[in-house]
């Protein structure tokens, strides 16, 4: 049976992109703003056009457009010598392949993913981890550290709503936890001991070993790793622990968004009036910290209204994917909602100080082209979805 | 429920959860926190901005400016603002090290606020600066009334310096803020509070490289107030000529007063230094040089020097003896052999006078006559008196720092020298040497008692019409009598070369023993005899005889001012200042 577009979707969706439009024209001016529009419009017109394509053309194109997209990271990490190598460009645009390999990895996943009917092996998990391990080692050569930890939340929803057993995921991919642990020798041991106590308690072998080998591994290797990390990296995670340490560094940023946010109040110090911004306190403000100044200008109330306006957008796309019988469709939602729920949280959190500072945009909101494009294309494609989702 | 509803229900909580943090972190930040945000982002974005007030100015008695202030160029940092290249290109246009510029920048523990760390820089610096303003950040220039002094060094000790203000001078008066320059020695320091006037404030919008955006109309600025202009008793003229003066010697000291009112003319010393070059501030290895020259230049030697009064303390001897009526002017004791032994042990004179009497023996100065005068009296006649006309006590000058020097008695002997001290110690002090020890102001207001018929004034540098006299109870008949011995000094005794034609002049010489190596040269005259208005002391360290150097130089001083300066004013009166 033919539905009609879930609307609740376009207009949330519409509605975010010209609160961006309106927050860039505050943080960068006219000129921004304009180019932004240009992008607004194509990627409408883009996500008009793949919503009147089937599902089910799209499942059968999802092996080419992920392929192209990450020859087309590996192209640039060949030719670009404009150093991180990040950027494609057309004359006076440029974009950002990382973006587009979010939108052609979720729907590659799920399209692998539909075609399992049972997951419940660690092994059912190598072809999934393969298919979002490659462009997200790709992106993280260039390197985009913000953009490659997206490819890893995706992979666990999308799996989880595949039917991998959830525990399974979480001793699958237990082995972070430990990296993370591994930075305190005390944390690790008390880590590492509940890991066994709980992994005991299952009483299945292969969790046990799998488990205990991993974690103990990462555990030992991720010290050599941090010292592989790039100098910029690791400041960024130290001055996560210790903003006021180092006022000056990366932790400068964290301090004039918290107090962006902070001074903004209740309702705000007014469209165009922020003074963080404006007196450019502010760093990256149309692009990572763009909600900061959200925060300066429109105050609790602006914040609760986006957030909700997200949570809502959010919410649709999980209904749509719950309420879609399709499997590689609903499996497919799933991936875009956590892409944006993810994005949305990290730059959320990194701009309030709750998370370390990654280069993570706010989807539809922050000034970038690419960005704003492969989310369309995201939405298109649910929008073609929820207009079939009983059909098959 | 399919497994699809429990993956539904486990993301949508997730998702909620998250939700929920975000907004109940907002609400902290935002509501909770919300003040301290909002102080946070005022004080990024504004700034007071301190317009320094300029210093008033230092006036000699005639209104010619010995301070004054002239505008210069100081470079502030923004230290949160400013970067490595901004830095080095700093360092490079004011020759500073990138350590020296970061350690002056943390003396101020907000990193938004600026700082100054050079003044007074040239032309050429600040165009360098100028020039690369859009490429620095978090660096600025201005203009701020910087002190001078006409004179370089010649009112150093008295007027002093100024001073960029340390932390520990902020920490005592909490009105002042770095940046500010303080009076650090003299006319400077003590009447700072009359000098420094207020500073103005200003409230400017400032970006995040530290530059200034607009004015704030909403806070109102307050212009500064200058400080107020201190005039001073001292005479410009009379200074130059006694530097003059002084110009052959390493180490002396001149003060200048008016007998009569205690207002000080010139109070001089020297090895001096130039006052111009604290503006700058001194790096650390100049002001070691300056302290540790042996020289001392810092010292001011008119007040901080102490030195025995040698001969120029007998007419108080003899003042003693007279007012205590213990002896007459027609007194003789035995006669003068150029050797007097007390015991076995033999006290000098510096000449056979043979027999004198008071009188004669002033004129003359006879040692031998006033180890017997001294012995005759005793100590405590000695110490009594002394002690009234102001010895071994602080003048109260209107400068700290001021010395007390040494006038022994009874009990200081006993002190130092147990219950053996001899008459020896007597001996020693009756022609002003030994233990005694007197600052050449000290011994210049002692001989105001000469000068003023027994009233002694609190000589003071501001201008003031009230004088401060305190009296000494001596008869009037003693003074007349030693008066008249000085006169005889200068007209027939040792102190002839002090002649000033047209004036009596009165006055003693005096050579202070020194132990550690050559005897300075003292002399203390006044005149006109019948009405002083210029009394002058004069030390010349390591120069001799009293009589030989410094007997002409005073001369010279007086007759300057009596015969030059003296009639030239009659006709310019000065104005009264009126100041606290």
């Amino acid at each position: 049976m033919i539905r009609k577009t879930d609307l609740s979707i376009v207009w949330t969706t519409l509605a975010l992109s010209l609160l961006g439009i309106m927050m860039i024209y505050s943080t960068a001016g006219s000129a921004v703003m304009i180019k932004q529009i240009t992008w607004l419009i194509f990627s409408i017109l883009c996500a008009v056009l793949f919503s009147r394509i089937s599902p089910r053309i799209w499942l059968n194109l999802s092996p080419i457009i992920y392929i192209l997209a990450v020859v087309l990271i590996f192209v640039i990490l060949i030719k670009s010598d404009v150093y991180p190598r990040r950027w494609i460009r057309f004359g006076d645009f440029s974009m950002q392949p990382s973006e587009f390999a979010k939108f052609a990895t979720v729907l590659m996943l799920a399209n692998y993913l539909s075609t399992r009917k049972k997951l419940q092996n660690f092994s059912d998990m190598l072809v999934p981890i393969a298919i979002t391990g490659l462009p997200a080692l790709l992106v993280f050569l260039e390197p985009d550290l913000g953009a490659a930890q997206i490819f890893l939340p995706i992979l666990l929803v999308m799996s989880y709503w595949a039917g991998m057993p959830g525990l399974k995921i979480l001793i699958l991919f237990s082995p972070i936890v430990s990296a993370i642990a591994s930075f305190s020798i005390y944390a690790w041991v008390v880590y590492m001991a509940i890991l066994m106590i709980f992994l005991f308690m299952r009483k299945q072998l292969t969790d046990l070993i799998y488990g205990f080998a991993s974690n103990s591994l990462v555990g030992l290797i991720m010290p050599l790793v941090w010292n592989s990390l790039k100098a910029y990296q690791q400041r960024r995670i130290i001055a996560f622990f210790s903003p006021w340490l180092d006022p000056q560094g990366m932790s400068w940023q964290i301090i004039q968004s918290k107090i962006a946010i902070g001074s903004g109040g209740l309702i705000g110090k007014g469209f165009l009036s922020g003074t963080q911004k404006k007196l450019e306190f502010l760093p990256e403000r149309h692009t990572d910290f763009i909600f900061s100044c959200l925060g300066e200008e429109f105050g609790l109330i602006g914040i609760v209204i986006v957030v909700a306006l997200y949570v809502f957008l959010i919410y649709r796309l999980l209904s749509l994917a719950k309420e879609t019988r399709n499997r590689f469709a609903s499996i497919f939602v799933c991936g875009v909602m956590i892409w944006i729920a993810y994005q949305t949280f990290i730059n959320i959190g990194v701009t309030m100080g709750l998370l370390p500072v990654t280069g993570v945009p706010l989807p539809f909101i922050s000034s970038g082209g690419s960005a704003l494009l492969a989310c369309f294309m995201g939405i298109g494609v649910c929008l073609s979805i929820s207009k079939t989702k009983m059909a098959y | 429920m399919d497994e699809k509803a429990i993956a539904f229900k486990v993301v949508r909580n997730l998702i909620f959860l998250l939700a929920t943090i975000v907004v109940l972190w907002s609400i902290r930040l935002q509501v909770i926190e919300g003040k301290k945000y909002s102080r946070l982002s005022e004080e990024n974005r504004i700034r007071r901005n301190f317009d320094p007030a300029p210093r008033g100015r230092i006036l000699d008695r005639h209104g010619r400016e010995i301070a004054n202030t002239r505008p210069g160029f100081y470079v502030s940092v923004v230290r949160a603002v400013i970067d490595e290249n901004t830095l080095s290109a700093l360092s490079n246009i004011l020759g500073m090290k990138k350590e020296e510029i970061i350690e002056k920048s943390q003396i101020e523990k907000n990193s938004f606020s600026p700082v100054k760390i050079a003044h007074d820089i040239s032309y050429a610096q600040l165009s360098a600066i100028e020039e690369q303003s859009d490429a620095f950040s978090g660096v600025e220039v201005g203009v701020e009334p910087l002190r001078n002094y006409p004179y370089g060094d010649l009112f150093f000790h008295v007027v002093g310096y100024v001073g960029e203000i340390t932390c520990e001078e902020i920490e005592k008066d909490r009105t002042y803020i770095l940046g500010d320059y303080i009076g650090k020695m003299g006319l400077e320091r003590y009447y700072e509070n009359i000098l420094r006037g207020t500073n103005g404030v200003e409230y400017v919008e400032v970006d995040a490289r530290g530059k200034e955006v607009s004015k704030i109309t909403e806070k109102r600025s307050i212009p500064p107030t200058p400080g107020v202009d201190l005039i001073t008793t001292m005479d410009l003229a009379l200074a130059e000529s006694v530097a003059m003066y002084l110009e052959p010697y390493e180490k002396a000291a001149c003060v200048c007063l008016n007998p009569q009112s205690g207002e000080i003319l010139v109070l001089y010393s020297k090895p001096s230094f130039d006052p111009n070059l604290f503006t700058h501030g001194l790096r650390k290895n100049e002001w070691d040089a300056l302290n540790n020259d042996p020289n001392a230049p810092m010292y001011n030697r008119a007040i901080m020097s102490c030195y025995p009064p040698g001969s120029t303390f007998k007419p108080f001897i003899a003042l003693a003896a007279l007012d205590s009526k213990t002896t007459n002017n027609e007194k003789r004791f035995e006669t003068c052999t150029g050797m007097y032994r007390l015991g076995r042990r033999p006290f000098r004179c510096w000449k056979k006078h043979g027999s004198l009497n008071l009188t004669g023996a002033i004129i003359n100065s006879c040692d031998i006559y006033f180890y017997q005068l001294g012995r005759l009296i005793g100590i405590d006649t000695i110490s009594d008196r002394a002690s009234r006309i102001g010895f071994g006590k602080r003048t109260g000058i209107d400068l700290l720092n001021e010395k007390q020097g040494i006038l022994p008695d009874r009990q200081w002997f006993e002190k130092r020298y147990g219950k053996n001290w001899t008459q020896g110690h007597i001996f020693n002090l009756s022609i002003g040497q030994g233990d005694l020890l007197v600052s050449p102001l000290q011994l210049a207001c002692g001989f105001a008692l000469f000068a003023n018929a027994g009233r002694i004034p609190i000589p003071h540098i501001i201008a003031k019409s009230d004088t401060t006299f305190f009296t000494t109870e001596i008869s009037l008949e003693a003074i007349e009598i030693v008066n008249n011995a000085l006169a005889g000094v200068v007209r027939q005794g040792t102190g002839t070369l002090a002649r000033v034609s047209g004036f009596e002049v009165c006055g003693k010489t005096g050579t202070s023993q020194n132990p550690h190596g050559d005897d300075h040269s003292l002399f203390v005259g006044f005149a006109p005899a019948e009405n002083p208005t210029i009394l002058v002391c004069v030390i010349v360290e390591n120069a001799g005889h009293g009589g030989s150097i410094a007997a002409p130089i005073t001369g010279k001083i007086i007759n300057l001012y009596l015969n030059d300066l003296q009639p030239m004013r009659a006709e310019n009166q000065w104005t009264q200042a009126v100041h606290d």
